[in-house]
């Protein structure tokens, strides 16, 4: 029996939904985080020799992307102002109410990165100044920069799984309310995070190294990875897709109501658009040589990463609990929660990078890896 | 300066430093001591504990619901509950297809339910069940985030726009305090919202329940809702998701698509 014939409501009102744009921006911010440190981790605790000269670049953009990530958090909120509540009340809700992980893990998880990258250039830092640091405390360095790394990953991991964790426990969204949202959320920021690498690393080299080329290796390896990595990304939502929609109860009749009326921005722009054609070219040796390819195939997974932030938050609120059908919803262009106070912090991310790589020895630490000896 | 008076010099300088800190620290949060759970609670602010011993709660009458709104408006009035705002109302269902139709009203407001979805997802601990089961939100202590208002499944929580924080149904707590019955129980005419307390076995809601077979929406969310209907139709029980239709107009019809979130109208 379909209720959509039985059921009329004549009147009702439209319900709050307190999410906007700000939140798919945010979640975005932190999965970039997470998937620049995890590769940057690849070479400074997994000692993959191959990742060595983005590591610490990588590591530099996991701290900025931290940095400006809770700014999104702030501006969503209603009393900004009250920010300080936050750490000083609602303790006792520490078990149930996953946004409340937020105090210690987006305190912990810049702060490690700070450390470990100041661990990281300190013989640069030193070098500036007319020190050489000894080979004993140059190994000294480089086994706490493991030992941070592997602190790192787990919290990097978790910083990125909460926020993933704050949607899966809404149980009274359908589309939020899976087991899989941390997993997936963990997934999807793995390929914006490389997808993000692939397009800056290429800008950075050009322009503010002093060798001024580009790592062409380096973009397919990173191509090849995202390629991985949307792998990964595909079937954990695959699962959650076949599972949700078919064996579900009463939440499946929501989510087919919501794939079905949104067919043409989930299934075709976020996963063929954004997610199959980068695969193809990471996979495709004809497109990996091509630098543009390989950009394109960066350009288009980080965007589809946002897509799909954007559909699983704002989508899913869309979906009616006591209404029926969907809402929808337009993004102011000014004031708090708007498509401008996204776009400030973009700027203020895009002012952090530009901040924190020239403070940082950066160039000279992957000069190491691409400059002779004789050159220097 | 010899060292004897530089010692003593720094030793004041530590003393009025530290003092003026934790003075600073103990009026930072609007002039309340620092409590990990919540100020009002902590210091025992009988508006915060409410009434111990007693649960309180709400029985619906659907048989003797006519959709006149009189609760809807009572409770705007006594609780000053901003334009394009509810703390309850009563949706109107039409149930069947033509031409066997009928009409059916679900008057709904907060459930104050047991296990509150709003209460365990609040990371300042703003929202909180008193002891008689009334949720409450403490909007001096609220920051806004809206955590709570996507938990509930039952939609009964807003934005405020006056006070900037989360707002929600308080079952007049501030009137059931002093004895008096909540706005909407006393102004419906057909005596269909019935108050009282599932504690006591004679209150008016014990004997309902006691009486009728009772159910509440959305039993699969698992909130253990305290609002119990008599005479629930069984389509609109769970609140199905349904295709667009009279709302949607409706919404077209007042212009509400213009608003940032809105129905998804034709």
């Amino acid at each position: 029996m379909d209720f959509g014939t039985l059921l009329h409501t004549i009147n009702s009102i439209t319900p709050d939904r307190p999410w906007g744009i700000d939140i798919p921006n945010y979640f975005w911010f932190t999965g970039s985080s997470a998937a620049a440190f995890i590769i940057s981790s690849f070479a400074h605790v997994f000692g993959m020799k191959e990742y060595k000269p983005i590591a610490g670049f990588s590591l530099l953009l996991a701290f900025v992307l931290l940095v400006a990530a809770p700014m999104n958090l702030i501006d969503d909120l209603r009393q900004p102002g009250r920010i300080i509540n936050f750490f000083f009340y609602g303790w006792e809700n520490f078990p149930t109410s996953p946004m409340k992980w937020g105090v210690l893990l987006l305190i912990a998880y810049p702060l490690l990165i700070l450390v470990e990258a100041l661990v990281l250039y300190r013989p640069y830092f030193w070098f500036s100044k007319g020190i050489v640091r000894s080979q004993e405390q140059i190994e000294k360095d480089h086994h706490l920069g493991v030992i941070l790394g592997a602190i790192g990953i787990p919290l990097a991991l978790s910083v990125h799984g909460y926020t993933g964790y704050i949607l899966g426990a809404v149980h009274a969204i359908p589309l939020f309310h899976t087991p899989l949202m941390p997993i997936l959320f963990l997934a999807s920021a793995m390929v914006s995070g490389t997808g993000l690498l692939i397009i800056l690393l290429p800008i950075f080299q050009k322009f503010f190294t002093d060798f001024k080329r580009v790592d062409m290796e380096m973009m397919q390896r990173l191509a090849r990875l995202l390629a991985w990595f949307i792998v990964i990304d595909l079937v954990i939502r695959f699962f959650w897709l076949t599972f949700a929609i078919t064996f579900n109860g009463e939440e499946k009749y929501a989510l087919k109501l919501f794939f079905g009326e949104n067919f043409w921005e989930v299934l075709i722009v976020d996963y063929v658009i954004c997610l199959f054609v980068p695969m193809i070219i990471g996979f495709t040796n004809y497109f990996v040589r091509s630098f543009k390819w390989v950009l394109f195939a960066g350009v288009l997974s980080a965007i589809g990463v946002w897509i799909f932030r954007w559909n699983t938050v704002i989508g899913g609120q869309s979906i009616g609990k006591t209404t029926p059908f969907l809402l929808e919803y337009h993004p102011h262009f000014t004031g708090f929660d708007s498509i401008l106070s996204v776009l400030s912090n973009w700027s203020l991310l895009i002012a952090l990078i530009a901040l924190v790589m020239v403070l940082f020895p950066w160039d000279k630490e992957m000069a190491n890896y691409y400059v002779k000896h004789e050159e220097r | 300066m010899d060292e004897k008076e530089l010692q003593q010099g720094r030793r004041g300088f530590v003393k009025k430093t530290t003092a003026l800190l934790s003075a600073a620290v103990l009026a930072a949060p609007s002039a309340k001591a620092i409590s990990l759970t919540n100020p009002g609670r902590e210091s025992g602010d009988a508006r915060y504990i409410g009434q111990e011993g007693k649960r309180f709660g709400m029985v619906m009458d659907l048989r003797k619901c006519v959709g006149c709104q009189a609760c809807t408006s009572a409770c705007k009035s006594e609780n000053r509950v901003p334009k394009e705002k509810f703390r309850t109302y009563v949706p109107e269902y039409e149930l069947g297809s033509y031409p066997n139709v009928h009409k059916a009203f679900l008057p709904q407001l907060c459930n104050h339910c047991a296990e509150p979805s709003c209460v365990s997802v609040c990371p300042t601990g703003a929202t909180f069940a008193r002891k008689d089961g009334i949720v409450v939100v403490d909007s001096e202590v609220c920051w806004g985030c809206g955590y709570c208002i996507n938990a509930c499944p039952y939609d009964k929580r807003y934005f405020n726009p006056i006070t900037n924080v989360a707002d929600k149904c308080t079952l007049c707590a501030h009137r059931v305090d002093h004895g008096l019955l909540p706005a909407c129980v006393e102004s419906c005419v057909g005596g269909a919202r019935v108050f009282g307390d599932f504690n006591d076995p004679h209150s008016a809601v014990s004997k309902l329940l006691s009486s009728f077979p009772t159910t509440v929406l959305k039993p699969a969310s698992g909130t253990k809702p305290r609002v119990f209907y008599i005479a629930l139709s069984g389509e609109i029980q769970s609140l199905p998701y349904s295709p667009k239709v009279l709302d949607d107009m409706a919404r077209k019809i007042d212009g509400i698509a213009t608003h940032e979130w809105s129905g998804k109208g034709e």
